[in-house]
């Protein structure tokens, strides 16, 4: 039996566009970082990491790793495999974004706190649950049994989904406990137009790069299974 | 005595039969306690930071990576006699098995923990008066947690190649609430401030509890059913 | 009037590593992509 692939094609090809769209999106987010949006007072230059830093926190924990929850819970529930091809993928994804965060992220505190890593909120979040799909990636590799590899994906993802506000809730009395450093965050709500039109824009650029990413890596899971079931007639 | 929970029993009585038989697990499980204490020791500055300051922690990632080493040892027992799978065979339901499987882990790292425990008083010249019961209270809380979550987990894990590797890779961002509500609440019993000091943390490892054995409970069958 | 603090290099290096990264990843998307589409692993 000859594998139909077109199906699978046709969800790369659109993402591929999708992913492309996203990143011309980027170099005009660069463009209008670098040179169309004041520089931060207090912060200096280094604050326009921030336009590339919130985005890429955005996109990996709320596209990335919030769609690994909630469509591993929908999978334990309907068992249609779609949910498990995206769980995965949109795990895949969201490690690059924190991969961008947990960079930018440092890489910004150096000069503005003094130190590269604080403990900070969003950042200690992100690396715990960066290294938690890390796991659950490396989990799905040791699987091959696809329906086992589904339904324990799907564990890890609704227990991952419970843990985030013990998360939350650890790192904030821990960060009560021991006093970090002054931040001079620039706090959203009174940002200039000019820069929350910047941020915004990054946001949803990044949301246009998360569904390009997403499609391609989905496409990709497809034409696999489709392939592998093919050659197992 | 509904059915259930006398096949929950007797999963559990029969792990826990096969466990005292060899007892080379219990054994090994101690000795690696024992060890990562007396390495700790040596690995710290006694003139830079006091005992007392890094006991807790000491303490709580000791029992950590002891709970792991204890919920390793259960692979080697599913994967040369396969009881998981001859269970499934048995009419015995689902939360039955979680629940057995649930109690005799527990009992094991709870032992675990309890043999360790005088070692670590020995080892840090811990002053304990009046502080055990509110110390058991805290070991009891915090393994209660992350023992449901390591046995769905190990359950998973024992399917694959490198099972040892896999459980504490899934396990130990799990064990990150428990073990540090834990340790805060060890250091505040210790330097003995009163039991409403530690009341919020107790709180946590409650609340901790309450929703991941709950969700361990229901969220097992779907890793052993087909 | 305050000087602005000098971190200019840091911003390069914020934007070149995210860059990078992102690079990296639709480029190895890509090349799985292909890969897949022609019906290998």
């Amino acid at each position: 039996m000859t594998a139909d692939l077109a199906p699978a094609r046709r969800i790369i090809r659109r993402g591929r566009i999708l992913t492309l769209l996203g990143l011309v999106g980027e170099v005009g987010i660069f463009v209008r970082a670098l040179m169309f949006t004041p520089v931060e007072a207090t912060q200096g230059l280094a604050q326009k990491i921030f336009y590339l830093h919130v985005p890429a926190a955005w996109s990996a924990l709320f596209l990335g790793f919030g769609l690994v929850g909630v469509s591993s819970a929908l999978y334990l529930w309907l068992e249609d495999p779609r949910l498990d091809r995206f769980a995965a993928s949109s795990a895949e994804v969201g490690v690059a974004f924190s991969c961008v965060m947990l960079t930018t992220g440092p890489i910004w505190a150096k000069p503005i706190w003094g130190t590269w890593w604080s403990w900070d909120m969003r950042l200690s979040m992100t690396l715990l649950l960066f290294l938690l799909f890390l796991g659950y990636l490396s989990l799905r590799s040791a699987l091959d049994d696809r329906s086992e590899r589904g339904r324990y994906s799907a564990v890890i993802g609704v227990m991952a989904l419970v843990l985030v506000p013990f998360i939350h809730l650890t790192v904030y009395l821990f960060r009560t406990l021991h006093p970090q450093p002054i931040v001079l965050k620039p706090s959203a709500p009174s940002l200039p137009p000019e820069m929350l039109i910047t941020l915004l824009s990054g946001i949803a650029v990044a949301g246009v790069l998360y569904l390009g990413f997403v499609s391609m890596r989905y496409g990709i899971a497809l034409a696999r299974e489709v392939t592998e079931d093919a050659r197992h007639e | 005595m509904a059915d259930g929970t006398r096949a929950a029993l007797a999963i559990a009585a029969k792990d826990l039969r096969l466990e005292w038989r060899s007892r080379s697990a219990l054994l090994s499980a101690v000795v690696f306690a024992a060890l990562v204490l007396v390495v700790f020791n040596f690995a710290r500055d006694p003139t830079a930071v006091s005992t007392i300051d890094l006991a807790p922690s000491v303490l709580w990632v000791t029992f950590g990576f002891a709970a792991i080493v204890a919920l390793n040892r259960a692979f080697t027992v599913e994967r040369q006699h396969g009881a998981l799978a001859g269970l499934l065979l048995a009419p015995v339901p689902r939360g039955s098995i979680f629940v057995g499987k649930y109690l005799a882990n527990l009992v094991f790292v709870g032992t675990v923990e309890l043999v360790t425990l005088p070692l670590f008083v020995l080892f840090f010249n811990i002053d304990l008066t009046g502080s055990l019961p509110g110390l058991l209270l805290i070991m009891l809380l915090a393994s209660v947690g992350f023992v449901a979550v390591g046995t769905v987990f190990s359950a998973m894990a024992v399917r694959t190649r490198f099972a040892e590797l896999m459980l504490p890779v899934l396990l130990l961002p799990f064990m990150v609430p428990p073990l540090m509500a834990a340790a805060q609440a060890t250091a505040r019993l210790l330097s003995g401030r009163p039991l409403s000091e530690l009341a919020g943390w107790l709180r946590l490892l409650s609340l901790y509890d309450i929703a991941f054995v709950t969700l361990s409970i229901l969220i097992f069958p779907a890793v052993v059913d087909e | 009037m305050n000087e602005l603090p000098d971190n200019g290099n840091y911003m390069v290096a914020g934007y070149v590593v995210a860059s990078i990264i992102y690079l990296i990843y639709t480029v190895s998307l890509f090349i799985r992509a292909g890969r897949a589409e022609r019906g290998e692993r």
